[in-house]
């Protein structure tokens, strides 16, 4: 009962982060119909300057938010303005343009910081908190669950609330329309890129201070933010949120009772299925309405 | 015709005499080494100690030959990917190469090797431990240390420990996989209890398994077989959830200077394999050689990675001048020299055996202590005293 109670609650914790790496793909998936695969690489980035600004002024790294932010979104306008630039076939030709663009940023990465593997100094991350006295987690990745839950949250309600986030949503429901009721799609794009960034950027400075990172892991953040987009349906934050904390909870209880090793054979396999039974994913609208 | 077939075979025969009979042997020449390393992708870190270590080796062979031989190194970065090795060897077997040092992980040495093997290139390395490696019946593959020497040191220090129960924690790497169910048949030997755990490569959160070493297993020691990140992994979750464990033992890339640098608070009392301790100090000429010629480089302090790069390299070197001073600078004359050394080296005895393996292979285990890590196995090399129990969180 305590392994299976600490099982679902890690997967849990893990989820919330999932999310919050994968939001700012699935909501330039929304509104452009283009996979970010340099995604990971962006959340990447903003962990390095986390590590940059606390390594060389002991600074509390969630003191780097704004600077990674910055920097962040610039690299994420950056990738807009190329992307922008392909004028055919551009949901296809993006995806080589961005893979291309995260092996830049990964190498980059490398040249500047080297190989070494880095995680945050500061040991009030790393301290314990117990509920219950049986459910254990660091501080950081409560943090970073109660983060990507705001996240999440505040994004659905920007979308759902606010003009620029129905604009975002008309462009990413009829972009054509949209631009004949007065609104700027090209705008709305670039918003939803400089939200992306935003995240990518929360993402990075959650995972420096929960786990430890080095150059190649931004490709399988890509990989798991592209999934859990995929599962939530196209462009739906509710579909992430439930996605990531479904992929979550399934590696936490793989990882118990079978092996850790095949935490991401049993994702993949309830992904899988998933897609065979709901084709759109978790919250996607069907085709034809 | 005849006349000059009689003319090509004067002209032949005098030519064979210049150059092989009579000729006076050559005294100086340029080697090309080639070296295929991961300095990017998932291998990058440890592929850049290797070719740091190579490069030094580089430098001692140019500065004690210098005048009389020059030694050249070829390298190109494989990506950490077996397909763009295979490119690299093949590339560089084209540009003239005439031996190999580097490589990392068993999975990519297998091919590249495999390809130098074809392209008749002698081959040496210490970056990937797999048994199969050396089993393949190639000449010219020569491999200075062997899982079977890391396996050694931590299966001798659990023996010492007078444990009773032992869970591994691995990766499913093909290294790794391998080493841990050599520590556990091994240990199984000795009438422990051993319990496994294979976790994959992206795993962030090591909370799981720690909680099943903790509540189902219950052992008294935690050994782990993977890399650096994972060991941080575990420990912090193993900081997190505290089981009841003796004992934190891991393989390679644990007990080094930079772990204990860069996570203070995790290392205190965890075991790791190490040749020399940290800091270390150089005191044999041998060691004070590599130290300075490393340090006039890299302005660095080197670690194990470093040092078995630069000891292939310079053994591989030696093997090349005598060969070629022997008129047999080829893969057989060069493999027949390598199988001659035997030779006390910073990182130990290195003789081969007939698959290249080298049977005098044995690490030593250091243990992180207040910032420092003393070799505390086996007994003949001790530099400090083992701090037992001890974990971490204790």
């Amino acid at each position: 009962m305590e392994l299976t109670a600490q099982a679902i609650f890690t997967g849990l914790l893990m989820g919330g982060f999932y999310g919050l790496v994968a939001v700012g793909l699935a909501l330039v998936f929304g509104t452009m119909k283009v996979i970010n695969l340099a995604h990971g690489e962006l959340v990447l980035l903003a962990a390095y300057i986390a590590y940059a600004v606390e390594s060389q002024t002991g600074i509390n790294p969630l003191l780097a938010m704004p600077i990674a932010m910055a920097v962040v979104i610039a690299a994420s306008l950056i990738t807009f303005y190329l992307t922008n630039k392909i004028k055919k076939d551009r949901e296809l030709n993006s995806l080589i343009l961005t893979f291309g663009l995260g092996i830049v940023l990964t190498n980059g990465l490398l040249m500047v910081f080297s190989a070494d593997i880095y995680s945050t100094q500061s040991a009030w991350f790393m301290e314990g908190l117990v509920i219950a006295d049986s459910l254990f987690s660091m501080r950081s990745e409560m943090l970073a669950f109660v983060v990507g839950l705001c996240a999440l949250g505040g994004l659905y309600w920007w979308l759902n609330h606010t003009w620029h986030g129905r604009a975002i949503r008309s462009v990413s429901s009829n972009r054509d329309a949209a631009k004949l009721m007065g609104m700027n799609p090209t705008k709305a794009e670039l918003w939803s890129w400089a939200i992306a960034g935003v995240l990518a950027a929360l993402a990075g400075v959650m995972l420096y201070v929960t786990s430890v990172i080095h150059p190649p892991i931004g490709h399988s953040l890509t990989i798991k933010a592209f999934i859990i987009t995929v599962l939530a349906g196209m462009g739906s934050i509710p579909g992430v949120l439930v996605g990531a904390l479904m992929i979550g909870v399934i590696e936490g209880l793989t990882t118990t009772f079978f092996q850790s090793s095949l935490s991401e054979l049993a994702s993949m396999t309830v992904f899988l299925l998933v897609l065979l039974v709901m084709p759109s994913g978790l919250f996607g609208k069907k085709a034809g309405h | 015709m005849k006349f000059l077939g009689l003319s090509g075979f004067i002209g032949c025969a005098l030519g064979l005499a210049l150059g092989v009979g009579f000729s006076a042997p050559a005294h100086s020449a340029n080697f090309v080494i080639g070296e295929h390393t991961p300095l990017s992708g998932k291998l990058a870190r440890v592929g850049t100690g290797s070719h740091r270590g190579v490069m030094t080796g580089i430098k001692v062979l140019n500065d004690k030959y210098a005048g009389q031989h020059t030694f050249e190194l070829k390298t190109i970065d494989d990506e950490s990917s077996p397909a763009k090795a295979v490119s690299a060897v093949e590339k560089l077997a084209s540009e003239g190469v005439i031996a190999f040092s580097g490589g990392y992980a068993s999975g990519v040495i297998g091919p590249a090797s495999e390809a130098a093997n074809k392209a008749n290139i002698p081959y040496i390395t210490f970056g990937g431990v797999a048994t199969a490696l050396s089993q393949r019946g190639h000449e010219g593959f020569f491999r200075i240390n062997s899982a079977a020497g890391y396996g050694k040191a931590l299966v001798g220090l659990v023996d010492e420990m007078a444990l009773k129960s032992v869970s591994i924690a691995y990766s499913n790497k093909e290294a790794t996989h391998k080493m841990a169910g050599y520590i556990e048949k091994k240990l199984n030997e000795k009438g422990l209890k051993v319990s496994t755990h294979e976790y994959d490569a992206h795993v962030k959160d090591f909370k799981s398994i720690v909680n099943k070493i903790k509540l189902r297993d219950r052992s008294e020691a935690i050994v782990m077989v993977g890399y650096e990140s994972e060991y941080v992994g575990i420990l912090r979750a193993a900081k997190l959830l505290k089981p009841d464990v003796k004992a934190m033992i891991g393989v390679w890339s644990l007990a080094t200077g930079k772990m204990a640098k860069e996570f203070p608070d995790l290392m205190e009392n965890v075991y790791g394999t190490a040749m020399l301790p940290f800091p270390v100090s150089f005191n044999s000429p041998k060691q004070k050689l590599f130290y300075e010629a490393f340090k006039t480089n890299f302005k660095d302090e080197p670690s194990y990675l470093e040092q078995f790069g630069y000891v292939q390299t310079r053994l591989l070197g030696e093997a090349i001048v005598r060969a070629f001073d022997k008129n047999e600078l080829n893969l057989k004359g060069i493999a027949d020299e390598l199988r001659k050394t035997d030779e006390e080296t910073i990182s130990g005895r290195v003789r081969f055996d007939e698959h290249g393996d080298n049977p005098e292979f044995v690490q030593r285990v250091g243990q992180h202590q207040k910032g420092k890590i003393p070799l505390v196995w086996p007994a003949s090399s001790k530099t400090g005293e083992k701090v037992f129990p001890g974990t971490p969180w204790q």
